[in-house]
């Protein structure tokens, strides 16, 4: 299996620090930030393939680091995982670009299947960008504009 | 199962005090009708009054001071004439002449035609009568008038009358005396006064009213109408002017004075005013009562009138108190809901940890040895149950979360009909083994509606289930659809128990059960959601026994506004 880069953020240090040992149980290692000054900081170091992020944080909250990491970082693959968020939330993540939204409380196994969904997704976009690319080189516009659009 | 109702909390509230503001409203009211209707009339009334009044008072008066006036000269003009007559005889006649007998004779039975001289005397400066002729002769034989008061005056003055006296001839008289220029002698007459007495009751001064003349003592000198012999203090201090012509009034009577006689004499007319008003007094009295009755008759209508004004007005204030009552309702549910859906939030995160905590543990169980744990088998049963009981908790939370649901689900054209066969076959199964009939009642006129479906599917799955609640075991629950007034009306009945009123009070309010297990939040979203979706719900109970629930929904596509 790829080792898939994962970012969990929220500012509940019991559930982050758990829910990193449990994933590592699962053989996916991962790495933790309990604000949004912290998550942004990982992702400017280190670009991470999959984001867990909380919605409601103390400072930067969830919903502004999503608006920013999109701005820069669109190949991250963003999961919204909150006890608060409500329609009106879910409605805005969706339209920034999310790649799931889970409400609190969340059994481990849904959180791992939709994290590996997540890596799949990403991998296929960026496959479908380089076919894009390799298939505007050859002169197939069309292909390539319908891959890239995936 | 406990229905709710539509009852409205604090509808009867501050009755006491409504009833006491609109009794003021009531009492305001009279007192404008009176200021605004009343007291116009009752004062147009009296100055109309007075104003007769006082315009009978002048023209009243004056008439009387033109009648005492033309009066007056009457008499005057009277008096100088015998004056002059005898002013006349004195000129032509030697007193020798006249005092032979037969010639004063002829002289009076020629002057006295009309009757007016009582007698004729001849009298020379001394006093002694030389001559007289008239009824009293035998009298006045010898009489010598030396010391006569009124001889005294004549024989400074030349001319003298005297004022009206009676003496011994019985009747009343005055005596008009003239001398010669040299004061030798002197011709005298008594004029009888009679004629006065004729003149002055001939003024018209109305019922109760008198005419009379007085001397400068206030002596009668001519009998008063009304028979009194004298003037009272008031009168005479009312009379007593110098002017020749004068008007006084007192509070019952109107006096007319003209001075004649050279002021000697008052010629007074006196008119009883409360008399002569007599026929307005009985016309004011009359106005009076209509007046009354006119001003009762508008209090009356006006009584009358307020009282339906305020019965309207009350009714008015009811209504809107029913209506302020049910917004308060719709705004005390959507605050349970907000705050029921904060609630859920803040403990979804516990719930998380506590679930990711126990599976964790129970995770970390497989990497020790079997051996090792003597209970290892209980470990997992505890972590599956804490489990067990995270999942339970959070789908609570997330059915609270769905009571203040923010956004429009989706809508699309939805048979009301269809949707509840739908719905009940969902329940056929429990239905079965709780031997419950399921009887429909189903309009099949109804016309498809704008709506969502899933939410609406939910509201009556939660009213079904809780009419299975209630009725426990053998029983019937009976659907029924129907268009009224514009809007379709879905009625879920069941043969349950019915709802206590405590129940029909707080059945949708959030938390509220009967159920053991129940959590008190089914009905509370259903009421949300037909809220929204421009609908009402309300529960009753039946006539024989068992709770109804009625959802009424627009047929229009007209949802309300969102209140989150």
């Amino acid at each position: 299996m790829d080792d898939i880069r994962i970012l969990l953020v929220d500012d509940e240090e019991d559930f982050v620090k758990t829910l990193a040992e449990r994933l590592d149980l699962r053989d996916l290692s991962s790495e933790t930030a309990l604000n949004g000054e912290q998550a942004l900081g990982y992702v400017g170091e280190k670009e991470p393939d999959v984001m867990v992020l909380d919605l409601k944080m103390p400072g930067i909250d969830g919903m502004e680091v999503l608006r920013r990491v999109r701005e820069i970082y669109p190949d991250i693959q963003v999961i919204i995982q909150t006890g608060h968020g409500n329609d009106l939330d879910e409605a805005e993540a969706r339209r920034l670009g999310i790649f799931d939204y889970l409400k609190k409380p969340v059994d481990i196994e849904v959180l791992v299947a939709t994290i590996k969904a997540a890596h799949q997704a990403k991998k296929n976009k960026l496959a479908n960008t380089a076919a894009a690319a390799a298939f505007a080189e050859a002169g197939e516009y069309e292909t390539a504009r319908r891959l890239s659009t995936k | 199962m406990k229905l709710y109702s539509a009852t409205i909390p604090g509808a009867a509230l501050n009755i006491r005090s409504r009833e006491a503001y609109y009794a003021g409203q009531k009492q305001l009211f009279a007192v404008v009708v009176i200021l605004v209707a009343i007291v116009p009339l009752v004062f147009i009334s009296w100055t109309a009054a007075r104003f007769y009044q006082n315009s009978w008072l002048a023209k009243t008066s004056a008439e009387m001071q033109s009648l005492a006036e033309s009066r007056g000269e009457l008499i005057d003009l009277f008096l100088n004439n015998q004056e002059n007559l005898l002013a006349g005889l004195v000129e032509l006649y030697e007193p020798a002449w006249l005092a032979a007998p037969g010639n004063l004779e002829k002289l009076f039975a020629a002057m006295n035609r009309d009757g007016v001289i009582v007698d004729l005397g001849l009298i020379a400066g001394d006093g002694a009568h030389l001559g007289y002729t008239g009824p009293y002769a035998e009298h006045l034989k010898g009489k010598n008038y030396a010391t006569a008061k009124w001889f005294a005056e004549v024989m400074e003055n030349g001319r003298y009358v005297s004022d009206v006296f009676s003496g011994y001839r019985g009747v009343p008289h005055i005596i008009v005396a003239v001398t010669d220029p040299g004061r030798t002698w002197l011709l005298r007459a008594t004029i009888n006064s009679e004629l006065f007495n004729a003149l002055l009751a001939s003024a018209e001064v109305g019922p109760g009213g008198d005419a009379f003349i007085i001397n400068r003592n206030g002596e009668m000198q001519t009998p008063s109408r009304l028979g009194s012999t004298a003037l009272s203090a008031e009168e005479k201090s009312l009379l007593a002017t110098d002017r020749a012509l004068a008007v006084h009034q007192s509070p019952d009577y109107l006096y007319a004075a003209a001075a004649i006689k050279n002021s000697d004499w008052l010629l007074v007319l006196k008119t009883d005013i409360n008399s002569s008003l007599a026929d307005f007094y009985r016309a004011k009295k009359r106005d009076n009562l209509i007046i009354l009755a006119a001003a009762l008759l508008i209090l009356a209508v006006a009584t009358i009138l307020m009282r339906s004004m305020m019965n309207r007005v009350e009714g008015a204030d009811r209504q809107r108190m029913q209506l302020y009552d049910r917004i308060r309702h719709s705004e005390k549910m959507a605050l349970i809901g907000r705050m029921a859906a904060s609630v859920a939030h803040e403990i979804n995160n516990p719930l998380q940890i506590i679930g990711d905590q126990a599976g964790w543990l129970d995770e970390l169980l497989d990497e020790e040895k079997p051996e090792a744990l003597k209970n290892s088998a209980e470990y997992r049963t505890a972590f599956q149950k804490i489990r067990a009981q995270v999942k339970r908790a959070s789908t609570i939370t997330h059915r609270l979360l769905g009571f203040s649901r923010s956004t429009e689900g989706t809508k699309s054209r939805v048979g009301i009909n269809a949707l509840l066969e739908d719905t009940v076959s969902f329940l056929e199964k429990e239905a079965r083994n709780h031997r419950i009939a399921i009887r429909r009642n189903l309009d099949p006129a109804l016309p498809d509606i704008t709506t969502d479906s899933a939410q609406l599917q939910q509201v009556f799955l939660n009213i079904l289930n809780n009419a299975f609640d209630a009725i426990g075991k053998e029983g019937a629950v009976t659907i029924s659809t129907s268009l009224t007034r514009g809007q379709i009306r879905v009625e879920i009945a069941d043969s349950g128990p019915g709802l206590s009123p405590e129940a029909l009070g707080k059945i949708f309010e959030p938390f509220f059960t009967t159920k053991q297990a129940g959590t008190g939040i089914g009905l509370s979203i259903s009421y949300n959601i037909v809220e929204r979706l421009g609908g009402a719900i309300e529960a009753r109970n039946g006539k024989t026994g068992g709770g109804i629930f009625t959802v009424t929904l627009p047929v229009g596509d007209r949802p309300k506004e969102d209140t989150p």
